[in-house]
């Protein structure tokens, strides 16, 4: 016990009645879907690549949304932002406005509006923190190279990913002109993520 | 304005409209204070998921919304080594003069090079709308203000090498 620093201890965290340890839970809804496992995901993306190989790019993009592993487990849910990356991937940028207006201005559209701009918002986070420890800012030191030397990879800035934030950015925008911004609040504040 | 910079600035300016919504809020662990909740963090249920945008791995922007507080983090694109410095540099020089600029926070968090700390009491006193056109406005203007410095960097370096070395042409 002399090896603790006692004064760097929180005591707010030892406290059940303390906000620290505000129970999380008790803010998701009832109505949560049975948890999936990353099978059940993998079968729902094999049918929605189904779909859009038959061409019903629609289709395949309700279904992907419908089944979103909001209960899921963490495995699960990466399987399915694979999946709703992949159908917005694969719809042609001519075709987004009308997709979009097919699928979310039927029954139920509202909801499923607000979990394609969960995916985008995920798919945009996915990619940056966990390419983050080869970045420039890390891995450049003046000593590393001997010198400055501009003789080096320049396709830092324009390289991989690049294509794939310019396909969920333009998903953002056309889907912020059909929701307006509540649907990026309700991203926010929905505790039920994907 | 190249054909990827719009959607990337509209996708931000929505973002930061959706985010700036915020309300003045009381210190629940301890009476009479009022802290920025993103920063104490002291009750997870005021911190609302946090939304990244990002136009590829070098460029990105984290958007950290609570009840009364959003923090903005900036990561501006870094081709090279020059720009990486003049970036660090460039980011310094504003942070060291973080009071007259109400809303820069005095220290990036980890993994970006500039963030902003907006309170309920900015949004009280300052222009919503104005508020998200700065941040857009420092965006592109960062940009274009380190392709500047390097550019003037170089043609410098040019100059200083060749009257360096003409005494021994």
């Amino acid at each position: 016990m002399s090896q603790i620093n006692y004064r760097t201890i929180n005591i707010d965290q030892l406290d059940p009645e303390s906000s620290v340890n505000f129970p999380m839970e008790t803010l998701l809804p009832a109505t949560l879907p049975q948890p999936e496992t990353s099978s059940d995901a993998a079968n729902v993306a094999s049918q929605v690549r189904q779909l859009l190989r038959g061409g019903d790019a629609e289709g395949a993009l309700r279904h992907a949304l419908d089944t979103a592993p909001l209960g899921g487990d963490d495995r699960a849910k990466e399987v399915h932002l694979a999946t709703v990356i992949e159908v917005l991937q694969g719809i042609r940028q001519g075709e987004m406005t009308r997709v979009l207006e097919g699928v979310c201005g039927s029954d139920g559209g509202a909801e499923r509006a607000d979990c394609l701009m969960k995916y985008i918002y995920k798919g945009m986070s996915s990619f940056g923190p966990s390419n983050g420890a080869r970045s420039p800012a890390k891995s450049v030191s003046p000593q590393s190279t001997g010198g400055f030397s501009q003789i080096q990879g320049r396709n830092l800035g324009e390289g991989g990913g690049g294509q794939q934030m310019s396909v969920l950015l333009n998903w953002h925008e056309k889907l912020v002109e059909l929701t307006g911004t509540g649907s990026i609040v309700r991203v926010m504040t929905d505790r039920r993520t994907v | 304005m190249s054909q990827s910079l719009r959607p990337y600035l509209q996708a931000v300016r929505s973002s930061l409209t959706a985010a700036l919504a915020l309300s003045n809020f009381a210190s629940q662990t301890s009476e009479r204070h009022n802290v920025p909740e993103i920063e104490a963090a002291s009750s997870p249920e005021l911190l609302l998921n946090p939304l990244t945008i990002s136009r590829n791995d070098t460029e990105r922007v984290l958007i950290e919304p609570s009840v009364n507080s959003v923090r903005i983090s900036l990561k501006v694109k870094q081709a090279d080594e020059i720009e990486h410095i003049l970036v660090h540099k460039f980011t310094r020089f504003l942070t060291q003069r973080a009071e007259s600029f109400f809303i820069l926070r005095r220290k990036p968090i980890e993994g970006y090079d500039i963030s902003f700390l907006v309170t309920n009491y900015h949004t009280e006193a300052l222009l919503k709308h104005k508020l998200v056109d700065f941040i857009l406005q420092f965006m592109e203007e960062v940009d274009k203000e380190i392709s500047e410095m390097k550019l003037f960097l170089n043609a410098r370096a040019r100059f200083v090498a060749e009257s360096f070395l003409t005494p021994f042409d």
